[in-house]
């Protein structure tokens, strides 16, 4: 248990963080983790039981590839890549959710 | 497409995949922990390394294995169940992987030499009888054939003596290494020039278990000296220890075509047998040309034979021509005789594996009874019914895989032993291949969906709310719903009925066939068969001998009633000789069985003179024969065959004598003979002696050394041969005696079960009625009223099942009366003390039921 409360992210959406993380360049677990908190201005914190199983499954799906490469810190450390398809997938997804979003707003809005 | 690649790709790397993972995590951590947070934020590691790990494998295949496992526990829990289910379906599998590994081996592996789909047998069929190519023919079919890239002349059966033990030898062409492509373990196969009529050379191959086991794998063997009946050969090859042979008997020696000369230096017919257009009976096969099909090459053949016989006035034959492949199932001949039995055979063990398969769903369902509760918990919890099944499902598939294992154990070591016992010189390769085992997986699977799916759907339907409110089945909704045990009962009753009232037939076929008569006098008639040394007995010596043994057995009047033949009766061998009548113009020349005898021969085997006359001694010089009835009957019907003429064995006889008919080559039908007097040209005859005591037959003996001394003398009944003869059916009955007491023994097992079950799920009825008062007879009569219409249903399906097949097998057998009433009703007898038997402990059960327990019960 956090001393703090966690946002729970809504199924799914791990998967396009990930790969809207990786838009700037190739990054590893640790980065991606540490860009999404901080982007979201510390209420994503997302820990290796999701992060893991979810690069996972994007190299399943063959979205991203990895690598192993030097950290800044001069450790081994994988480095993950977004791949053509991946690429395609962030923009669908991406437009999925600004529609769930947008739907999910409008019928707040009206309640 | 790309997903499934990445997915293997995974799973054999999956080590370094994990290593990899564990590291990055592990990164991870340090770097967490390099910026100030705590490693226990980041919760269990192994869980989320195994979350992430579980990405790549597939879910279902997961929970396949934990079904699996589960059944596997399961089954552990309930070994009664377990063993009961696995005996009964391994056997079933096992007889069914056994009977196929048996098939395998002997009817669907072709010849083993290289690329046997291009290896033809040429089959001939003859409207009159007499099959095959005279060796003169041959060698006019292979010089001008362009079907062929090479034929062959195989002509099989003769038995040589080599270091005193007979050994198997085929006489064969000179190419037959060659064009079956055959790699020689030493030295070569024959030559062309070795295989020339006129100039005979003494050369042999000899297979790799003779050069093993009797010539002590000589490294050396290559030019070394064989001695085969006395006479030396020079061994030229030794064949690889995987090539068995062309003929079902294991095959010992190979010699070319005209090295029979020498092994028969005396026998003037080897010479017409080389050379002859009008001698037959070699067996052909041959290689096609690339590019030729089969019927080309019949085609082909049809159209050289009939130039052939028209070159040396032969008449016109059409005969049939049929190329087959070289397994033993792709014969034409052989598969008219004996498709029938293996048939019935696969349908019979198919009865018990469907039996087995009914007493396993039996059980199954009353143990899916058992866990209704169970089942109706996971239903209502939300697991869906479908997945419910599938659980049951791979508990049966477990079953049946075990099974499929015990019946691989059971093809390994039963087909071998039957082998032993039936035929101890076959050359088959008995171990199970590919092919078993693919069998044995598709048995395996069908039969695990025979009694698996239907106790799966029966036990998961029905409402949940029932059976939780229930407990256990309620008895009074239970019973309407009990058809699929009854049906399933009933079928396991009829098959065994089936199979043993059909074993029951056998068995009285036998012994009619063994009282059967076969035309001569059985029981009190002994064959002497007198061996020679050979090196010293040649055709003039022989006939000498034979001369002699006339003389000296028809003038001594204490003797028993004895007479020479060239062919004892009942014998393996068979004569055959070419055959025409000369007083039917444009009659075609036909192969008839022939023998030689003595005068004494028709009384010492007591066989009746029917017209003519008997041989006289006188008759070794002059040209008649005797014919047999069915002779006569078939070529001179309503008229008297007596003083007409035929052209014999290439002579103008006369026919003098009709004598009654004999079975003598089997038990199974007669046959047209022809007698001519016994010469003695081809070999020491045998003698007939109507006698079976020891001193009689020691004074014919002893009248053979005199004539003879170095004669060796073997005495066997009559008897012997003629049980010989039954051997097949008599191992057929034991069989189906076999099969029969294990489908009754699987069929018990599930009566009990049956019964136990009854008698578990009502004891508070049966409770009821005891203390109401009734008597333990009215407690056993209900238990087993529970499943008399069952029974009865059963016993009918089964008698009429067992009077169509055997109906069937009479066609196949003759001797069999479908309808013999003492098979029947010991059958019936046999069934009705299973059922004593299998009802005797729950009854027994049923009757010991304390009243005040059983009510408190629940």
């Amino acid at each position: 248990m956090g001393q703090r409360e966690q946002l729970e992210l809504l199924p799914g959406t791990l998967d396009l963080l990930i790969l809207r993380a990786l838009v700037r360049g190739k990054m590893h677990g640790y980065g991606i983790a540490h860009m999404l908190k901080v982007t979201s201005a510390d209420v994503l914190d997302v820990g290796e039981s999701s992060l893991y199983p979810a690069l996972q499954r994007l190299l399943l799906n063959g979205w991203v590839t990895a690598e192993w490469g030097a950290s800044e810190n001069n450790r081994r450390a994988r480095y993950y890549t977004l791949t053509a398809a991946g690429r395609k997938q962030l923009s669908a997804e991406r437009a999925d959710f600004e529609r769930m979003v947008a739907a999910i707003q409008r019928v707040l809005e009206t309640a | 497409m790309a997903k499934l690649l990445r997915r293997f790709r995974y799973w054999l790397h999956r080590g370094k995949m994990d290593a990899e993972l564990a590291e990055e995590m592990e990164f991870h951590r340090a770097m967490l922990a390099d910026h100030g947070g705590s490693p226990a934020v980041m919760g269990n590691t192994t869980l989320s390394r195994e979350d992430a790990r579980a990405v790549w494998i597939w879910p279902w295949l997961e929970s396949l294995c934990q079904d699996a496992l589960y059944a596997f526990r399961t089954m552990r829990q309930e070994p009664a169940f377990t063993a009961t289910a696995l005996l009964a379906l391994g056997s079933a599998i096992g007889l069914n992987t056994s009977l196929f590994t048996i098939f395998n081996a002997v009817a669907l592996r072709p010849w083993p030499v290289r690329d046997p789909s291009r290896v033809v047998l040429v089959n001939r069929f003859v409207r009159e009888g007499g099959g095959d190519f005279g060796i003169a023919e041959y060698r006019y079919l292979a010089q001008f054939s362009r079907s062929f890239s090479g034929l062959l002349a195989i002509h099989n059966g003769e038995r040589v003596k080599m270091q005193d033990h007979p050994q198997q030898l085929t006489y064969v062409s000179g190419n037959y290494f060659r064009v079956l492509g055959v790699q020689m373990e030493r030295g070569r196969g024959f030559l062309d020039q070795e295989d020339v009529a006129g100039a005979p050379e003494a050369v042999a191959v000899i297979s790799y278990e003779l050069w093993q086991n009797r010539l002590g794998a000589d490294p050396q063997i290559v030019g070394r000296n064989i001695r085969l009946d006395d006479t030396p050969f020079t061994v030229v090859g030794v064949t690889p220890a995987d090539f068995t042979g062309t003929n079902p008997l294991r095959n010992d020696i190979w010699t070319p075509l005209p090295a029979r000369k020498l092994l028969r230096p005396n026998d003037p017919s080897v010479q017409s047998w080389l050379t002859s257009p009008k001698f037959c009976c070699t067996p052909m096969a041959g290689r096609l040309a690339p590019g030729v099909t089969r019927s080309q090459a019949e085609a082909e053949l049809a159209i050289l034979i009939d130039q052939f016989r028209t070159d040396n006035q032969m008449g016109v034959q059409r005969p049939q021509i049929i190329a087959t492949g070289t397994s033993w199932i792709e014969g034409p001949r052989k598969k008219r005789q004996v498709v029938p039995m293996i048939l019935t055979l696969f349908f019979a063990v198919t009865l018990v594996l469907l039996l087995a398969c009914a007493n396993i769903g039996n059980l199954l369902l009353a143990r899916a009874a058992a866990r209704r509760r169970e089942i109706a918990v996971r239903l209502s919890l939300g697991g869906s019914r479908l997945r419910i099944i599938r659980q049951l499902l791979v508990e049966s598939m477990l079953l049946a895989v075990a099974a499929a294992g015990l019946g691989m154990a059971m093809a390994m070591v039963v087909p071998a032993a039957v082998f032993r016992r039936l035929a101890e010189e076959q050359a088959f390769h008995v171990a199970p291949d590919l092919n078993v085992l693919t069998y044995t997986i598709v048995v395996a699977t069908l039969s695990c969906l025979a009694f698996g799916l239907a106790p799966a759907l029966h036990g998961t339907r029905g409402g949940i709310s029932a059976a939780l409110k229930a407990g256990s089945e309620s008895e009074g909704a239970q019973r309407a719903r009990l058809p699929l045990r009854s049906l399933l009962l009933a079928v396991q009753v009829a098959i065994s009925v089936t199979l043993l009232a059909n074993a029951g037939l056998l068995v009285r076929g036998m012994q009619r066939a063994q009282a059967l008569d076969p035309g001569f006098d059985v029981r009190n008639s002994t064959v002497l068969s007198i061996d020679l040394p050979a090196s010293q007995y040649t055709g003039p010596r022989t006939m000498e001998l034979t001369r002699d043994l006339l003389a000296q057995l028809d003038h001594s009047p204490d003797q028993p009633a004895c007479g020479l033949a060239l062919n004892p009766p009942l014998s393996n061998t068979n004569y055959i000789t070419s055959f025409q009548l000369t007083d039917q113009p444009g009659s075609p020349m036909l192969h008839i069985y022939s023998n030689e005898i003595s005068s004494g021969y028709v009384a010492a085997m007591g066989m009746r003179l029917l017209a003519g006359r008997n041989f006289v001694p006188e008759d070794t010089a002059r040209d008649v024969v005797v014919i047999n009835e069915a002779a006569a009957k078939r070529w001179w019907p309503g008229q008297n065959p007596l003083g007409r003429t035929v052209l014999a064995n290439e002579k103008m006889r006369q026919i003098v004598g009709v004598i009654s008919d004999v079975y003598t080559n089997d038990l199974s039908s007669i046959e047209a003979v022809i007698y001519f007097p016994i010469i003695g040209r081809w070999g020491a005859p045998s003698i007939v002696v109507h006698d079976r005591g020891a001193a009689s037959l020691d004074r014919v003996a002893a009248i053979v050394k005199r004539i003879e001394p170095q004669a060796q003398i073997r005495a066997e009944p009559l008897t012997a041969n003629f049980s010989r003869k039954l051997r097949p059916s008599i191992y057929g009955s034991e069989l189906a005696g076999l099969l029969g007491l294990l489908a009754l023994a699987i069929a018990s097992v599930g009566m009990y079960g049956v019964f136990a079950y009854v008698v578990g799920q009502r004891t508070r009825e049966i409770g009821v009625r005891m203390a109401l008062g009734a008597q333990p007879r009215q407690i056993v009569r209900l238990v087993l009223g529970s499943s008399a219409r069952a029974l009865v249903c059963g016993l009918a399906c089964g008698i009429g099942g067992a009077v169509a097949l055997s109906t069937l097998l009479s066609h196949a057998l003759p001797g069999i009366d479908p309808l013999d009433p003492v098979a029947y009703s010991s059958v019936v007898l046999l069934l009705s003390a299973a059922v004593v038997l299998a009802s005797a402990a729950p009854a027994r059960r049923a009757t010991r039921v304390d009243p005040v327990r059983a009510l408190r019960w629940e």
